[in-house]
């Protein structure tokens, strides 16, 4: 009874937000992505809002009503890849990126195109490290913003698709090459690069949304004489990697931007950086003005094993301690989830939400105590997670209505292997490798831990470890999918399936809702086809 | 003047006599850092010394896939994926090198004769009853693996452990559908809610349904939601063990047999 009065008033307010914002429809100035949180019928940046917990407050499909949900529908990508990309939707159109850089905006009534956009990419294009895929775009006032293979970022009209500016981030002959959303902020965008595996000396840039104009650029490993710089050894800083190829986070009443770093170059042999490879594997907290670093938390010092932590960084506010804290947390590629005071970045939690092998526990400030004999070996060494980590890109998702932080768990160990590695720009830089130990031995899960704890509430297992990006709702259910193609919805309370689907391939998109006319809708990629879903 | 044109010849003999001996030098070299390279890279398909397991024998004077240099470079480069071979790291291209002189170096060696007789193998497999589950040459039912590629995808120590024991070396999928890797012919007990009992082979299985082939070699779909108990049996196969039915004789003859079967009709 009372979730029906709930839904109903919500759906008002998304109605009534509806006509508001036509006025000024299309057009998304800094204020609006503010406030996002007050027009939950839109999805204004890669996981929401700012606080990038991937939450909706649409109530229209929840528990009661998921059963009905049916194909709207679907719109076929165009070029073979893979599909991993997170749309946006401002006020009636969807933003969506196909690979390897193409940017396509749909009617979210018919799901007909409205105009495409897809860069030249060079034949002679460098991407190592990655498939050459997109997460999405960014928008600030009329404006698009996509990252490309091919190290640009480009602005684009976003009623036409027209290019208004297209500057270099880095030399993709060296390398460097972009993935992910960018992020906008007051008049500038923000993007990461990609490339550690070439020994790229990664940084995070910052742009005048208007001109793509440089505003700044913090690099993510220090040169000589910098601080940190004595953590590498003579000379290694040069080619430390450290890439930043995830979308941040922004607290506008810290004014602080949150945003993630990858690991040290190359990946699996540190003979030539011993230290702790600052600021590699890491979050940075840095003025968004000048990009100066305010505070730093190293998750893996002297990563050996390619565990980027370049996850999610959730922003939420939750009491610990007999008060309520400004929290960051993020579930790790190395297999622990993290819980920080996002003003000063003191540790406050830390557990393994996955198997791993490679560490006694954290101390009391959140560094690991390594055990002996993790290291890569010529003849290899096993040990989890495995090389792509008990998390990677794909999102998690927090909801405020439970304080449940929901992720997809990767159980799966690599027989790491060290090698050479040899230098030379725009080619592999990695010293060796891994096998990842698959089939029946791996699995899968998703799992709803306590925001501030890490404590496990509920799992619902999956047959195999997948890239499955998660959305939760104020419906009460949690989506995802699977690496066999399903695509399905879970009680965010105690984690039973409600609904489900066969999209008939990998599901490696990010999953987001929205409404229009007063219905809300969830939509998600599968191979090479975007599905949209609303209740029948 | 002459002194110095001497020198410079001898300079030159010099020259062209020290690459020949380091390149033996470097070959031996390459062939020892490419053994070390296998040992941790490739030895769990393709067993010690190349003689074969899950994945082919490599000690043959061509190889199928990689009958040249060039050919190998690229297999071991970037893989088979769809047979089942990883490219299980990326190489510097001087460890490129060091892995095909040793691949290289296996062809090399004289190989032990088989131990069996392949005709008499083959007596043997029709003996058996073999072909009632497997196919060769287009011939035989379909319940179990295909066989006739088997002596170029598989070892004979496998092939070996296969008859004697099939459950311990169960087959792993090669593709993505129901997942890479996955045991392939893995026995599945489904009871439904009423009793009755379905037992097969996994073809196929997602998060909230499974399909199976039953031992009439029929197709069943199930949504686990609406059975009461799904069992995988990873430790059994739906074949029979021979170890006790053929003589150690008529065993190495099947095995000699079964290895001889390449694909080449």
């Amino acid at each position: 009874m009372i979730h029906r009065r709930f839904s109903a008033v919500s759906t008002t307010v998304v109605l009534l937000l509806a006509v508001t914002t036509s006025r000024a429809a299309g057009q998304v100035p800094y204020q609006r992505i503010v406030r996002a949180e007050s027009e939950p019928q839109n999805w204004l940046t890669y996981g929401g809002t700012y606080k990038q917990q991937r939450f909706s407050q649409l109530d229209q499909i929840n528990k009661q009503t998921v059963p009905r949900l049916k194909l709207a529908w679907a719109y076929q990508i165009r070029q073979p890849g893979i599909v991993e990309t997170s749309p946006i939707v401002v006020d009636g159109i969807m933003y969506l990126t196909e690979p390897p850089s193409t940017v396509t905006a749909l009617d979210v009534r018919s799901g007909r195109t409205l105009w495409t956009y897809s860069p030249t990419i060079p034949a002679d294009v460098i991407v190592i490290g990655s498939p050459p895929v997109n997460r999405g775009v960014a928008i600030l006032d009329d404006t698009v913003f996509v990252g490309t293979v091919h190290g640009h970022l480009i602005a684009l009209d976003s009623r036409s698709g027209a290019v208004r500016w297209d500057i270099a981030v880095g030399d993709n002959k060296q390398g460097f090459y972009l993935t992910l959303a960018p992020l906008a902020l007051d008049g500038k965008i923000v993007v990461g690069v990609s490339g550690a595996e070439t020994g790229i000396r990664a940084y995070i840039d910052a742009y005048d949304a208007k001109t793509g104009r440089l505003v700044w650029r913090t690099h993510t490993v220090p040169a000589a004489g910098e601080p940190g710089a004595d953590t590498w050894g003579p000379s290694s800083w040069k080619t430390g990697g450290g890439s930043t190829w995830l979308t941040g986070s922004y607290d506008p009443e810290l004014n602080l931007l949150y945003w993630a770093t990858g690991n040290p170059a190359p990946d699996w042999n540190a003979d030539q950086r011993p230290g702790d490879n600052l600021y590699t594997d890491a979050v940075l907290a840095m003025d968004p003005a000048d990009g100066k670093i305010k505070w730093h938390f190293q998750f893996t010092p002297h990563d050996v094993h390619d565990w980027d932590a370049n996850q999610m960084l959730v922003l939420f506010d939750a009491p610990v301690g007999g008060r309520t804290r400004k929290l960051l947390a993020q579930a790790n590629r190395n297999a622990f989830y993290y819980v920080l005071d996002r003003a000063t970045g003191e540790f406050l939690a830390g557990v393994p939400y996955a198997k791993q092998t490679w560490a006694e526990r954290l101390d009391a400030k959140g560094r690991p105590i390594k055990r002996k004999g993790i290291e890569p070996s010529l003849e290899g060494t096993l040990i989890f997670p495995n090389i792509q980590g008990a998390a990677n890109w794909f999102s998690p998702s927090y909801s405020p209505r439970t304080g449940l932080f929901y992720q997809g768990a990767r159980e799966m160990g690599t027989v790491y292997y060290k090698g050479e590695a040899e230098f030379q720009p725009g080619t592999a830089f990695l010293g060796g490798g891994g096998r990842a130990v698959n089939g029946d031995e791996a699995w899968g899960a998703i799992r709803a831990l306590e925001g501030t704890t890490g404590k496990m509430k509920w799992e619902f297992r999956l047959l195999s470890p997948g890239f499955t990006s998660l959305l939760s709702t104020a419906g009460g259910l949690v989506f995802g999918g699977t690496e066999e193609g399903n695509f399905f919805a879970l009680d965010a309370d105690t984690g039973k399936p409600l609904w489900d689907i066969q999209l008939g391939a990998a599901v490696r998109g990010i999953p987001i809702s929205y409404a229009v006319d007063g219905r809300q809708y969830v939509a998600i990629a599968a191979g090479f086809t975007m599905f949209v879903f609303g209740l029948n | 003047m002459s002194t110095n044109r001497l020198c410079a010849g001898a300079l030159f003999l010099a020259l062209a006599v020290a690459p020949q001996r380091l390149n033996a030098a470097q070959a031996v070299s390459d062939v020892e850092q490419g053994k070390k390279l296998f040992q941790g890279l490739c030895v769990t398909c393709h067993g010690f010394d190349g003689t074969g397991g899950e994945g082919p024998p490599l000690n043959r004077p061509k190889l199928t896939s990689a009958p040249d240099e060039e050919s190998l470079r690229k297999v071991i480069s970037q893989g088979i994926p769809n047979r089942g071979m990883p490219r299980v790291r990326l190489l510097t291209e001087n460890e490129l090198r060091q892995l095909v002189s040793y691949v290289r170096s296996l062809g090399q060696v004289s190989q032990p004769a088989p131990r069996g007789n392949a005709q008499k193998g083959s007596e043997v497999y029709g003996n058996a009853g073999c072909a009632s589950c497997h196919i060769v040459n287009g011939q035989g039912g379909s319940l179990g693996p295909a066989l006739t590629e088997i002596g170029r995808l598989r070892g004979p120590q496998y092939l070996h452990q296969a008859v004697v024991d099939p459950a311990a070396v169960l087959p792993r999928g090669t593709l993505a559908v129901p997942g890479r890797g996955f045991t392939e012919f893995l026995p599945v007990l489904v009871i439904m809610r009423g009793g009755r009992e379905v037992r097969g082979v996994r073809i196929n299985e997602d998060v909230f349904t499974i399909q199976l082939r039953d031992m009439t070699n029929t197709f069943h779909s199930f949504r686990k939601s609406e059975v009461e108990t799904i069992r995988k049996e990873p430790d059994k196969s739906l074949m029979p063990s021979y170890a006790k039915r053929l003589n150690a004789r008529e065993l190495d003859d099947l095995v000699a047999f079964l290895s001889s079967l390449r694909g080449e009709l």
